[in-house]
């Protein structure tokens, strides 16, 4: 594990294109919903907007690129894989961690300037909000890691089986997921399943199951890789 | 003369082809190889395997003495450029040398500006935005500043030009006399690294044809040429791998040991030798053996196809 520091640092050569285009990218969003809100004036309980979402999806993205652009690239500078992958799950829970804790602080800054002086709830949206700080960093934070590995296991599967393995994969999960709802047919769960799913809390739904859905990913990513050719 | 890469049986199977088949080698240090082939003759799929980056379907490939695959002490020692490479979307030169610089321990910054300025490769520059030849250079750049202990070069200028040609061979000669590696340089253009090459390693469609250093098999393969009655008495002692007439005279291709007393019988016969470029050694010998299909390991190529059928 002795290049597992250098790995990382090639991970984050050229930086701003990788990690600074999703900021750049949610303050001209802000910039935009601001202005419109500025524009339209006066909105009955306060404007909302769900345009911190896009951040999300540009953390999936930029996962997916890492494993379809630097994977080759950093093999062919005679990284191994484990390396690789490691290097790979390390950064992202690290800028996981600081993206969540960004989107924290501005979340209280909100607040604190009384949704930028125009009720605007941008960063904080109502039903994030937690009472304990750190739950309230991991809802933000979570979510990314997820996506993240989402992102990571999606692209080293597609590496690894290629476009019918795709197919086979999404052929696969329907078929499970049409005989669970089949099952759940038959045993007459329905409600009872409603009612677990609407009693679990917000930091559940946001950061309990998605670490569990992370933690399986990043194995089943990990086990993928391992006879990936680049 | 310890060995860098011993590869025992190496076989690759896609599906119903054959890439490699049964394939045995090995390679000493601090020698220059070259990897010589058609297209097709599984090249790349050999270097592949033996970076760890390909697997093998069978065989035993060992790289200073551990295998290969994920082995991170191993690949620390080793460097493959490939003619395909592709690089990070938004990636400068700049920063692939700044990430090679990183990741070779061996890695010479003041070699690799040296190279860049004899190169003329422009720092700044989107890597996508580069021509072939400069996307070429920049894989030289890498392969050659990196020292890495065992250098694997798999047709690195495609689209170079003859005076880049000739500068990635003075820079490989000269930084190679001064810091002895072992490197193995697949290519196409054989004349132009006949002089460079000391081993030769021949693949065809995924056997070796050939496995001997460069200055033994120039003394094994000649052209004699005479009197038509003469090379027939002179080729039937040895391998006839061409021949071309011209009315009484014939000129033919032969392999086989052509010591002193040889040279005096086909003087006796009134017959010239000739000595044969590497590359129409290459060709003869790849074509002769697409003729007769394959004669050397006739019954080791039977025994795969059967399997897979």
């Amino acid at each position: 594990m002795s290049r597992l520091l250098p790995v990382i640092r090639v991970q984050l050569v050229g930086w701003p294109n990788t990690l600074g285009f999703p900021w750049l990218l949610l303050t001209l969003i802000f910039g935009v919903n601001y202005a419109i809100f500025l524009a339209i004036g006066d909105v009955d309980d306060g404007p909302k907007t769900g345009a911190i979402a896009s951040i999300y999806i540009v953390m999936f993205v930029a996962a997916i690129n890492s494993i379809t652009q630097l994977l080759p690239f950093t093999m062919a500078l005679s990284v191994i894989r484990r390396t690789f992958y490691l290097a790979a799950s390390l950064l992202l829970l690290a800028e996981s961690a600081v993206f969540g804790t960004a989107l924290y602080l501005f979340a209280l800054l909100e607040d604190a300037t009384g949704g930028w002086g125009l009720g605007l709830e941008f960063f904080g949206l109502g039903f994030l909000d937690q009472d304990n700080p750190l739950l309230q960093i991991l809802v933000y934070t979570v979510p990314f890691i997820a996506l993240g590995f989402l992102g990571i296991f999606i692209a080293v599967y597609y590496k690894r089986f290629g476009m019918t393995g795709m197919y086979l994969l999404v052929i696969c999960k329907l078929l499970v997921l049409a005989a669970l709802a089949l099952l759940a047919t038959w045993l007459d769960l329905w409600s009872g399943i409603g009612q677990w799913l609407g009693d679990q809390p917000t930091a559940a739904w946001l950061a309990g199951w998605p670490a569990l859905l992370a933690a399986l990913l990043a194995g089943a990513g990990y086990a993928t890789i391992r006879r990936v050719t680049p | 003369m310890s060995t860098v890469v011993s590869a025992q049986g190496i076989t690759k199977r896609f599906r119903d082809v054959t890439a490699l088949d049964q394939i045995s080698f090995s390679l000493a240090e601090n020698k220059i190889h070259g990897l010589l082939g058609r297209n097709g003759a599984g090249k790349t799929t050999l270097m592949q395997i033996m970076t760890g980056q390909g697997f093998a379907t069978s065989g035993n490939m060992t790289i200073f003495g551990q295998s290969p695959y994920e082995n991170e002490t191993v690949m620390a020692r080793v460097c493959f450029i490939k003619e395909s490479q592709t690089y990070p979307q938004h990636f400068k030169v700049r920063h692939a040398l700044e990430s090679a610089r990183l990741l070779f321990p061996d890695w010479d910054e003041e070699f690799a500006q040296a190279l860049l300025a004899d190169f003329r490769l422009p720092l700044g520059r989107h890597i996508r935005k580069l021509s072939r030849g400069m996307h070429s250079m920049l894989g030289i750049i890498i392969g050659l500043a990196s020292r890495a202990p065992l250098t694997l070069f798999d047709e690195p200028y495609l689209g170079l030009d003859a005076v880049a040609r000739h500068l990635f061979y003075d820079h490989l000669l000269t930084d190679y006399a001064e810091h002895p590696r072992t490197v193995v340089l697949s290519t196409h253009l054989i004349d132009e690294v006949g002089e460079l090459i000391e081993h030769v390693l021949l693949l065809d469609q995924g056997r070796v044809l050939l496995d001997t250093t460069a200055e033994a098999l120039r003394g094994q393969v000649v052209t004699v040429a005479g009197p038509a009655t003469a090379v027939d008495e002179f080729a039937a002692n040895n391998e006839e791998l061409h021949r071309e007439r011209l009315g009484r005279y014939a000129r033919a291709t032969l392999r086989g040991t052509f010591g002193p007393s040889e040279r005096a019988q086909a003087k006796g016969l009134g017959l010239d030798i000739e000595a044969v470029s590497l590359q129409d050694i290459v060709i003869r010998l790849t074509t002769s053996q697409a003729k007769t299909g394959g004669t050397t390991s006739g019954s080791a190529a039977s025994t795969p196809k059967e399997t897979v059928r």
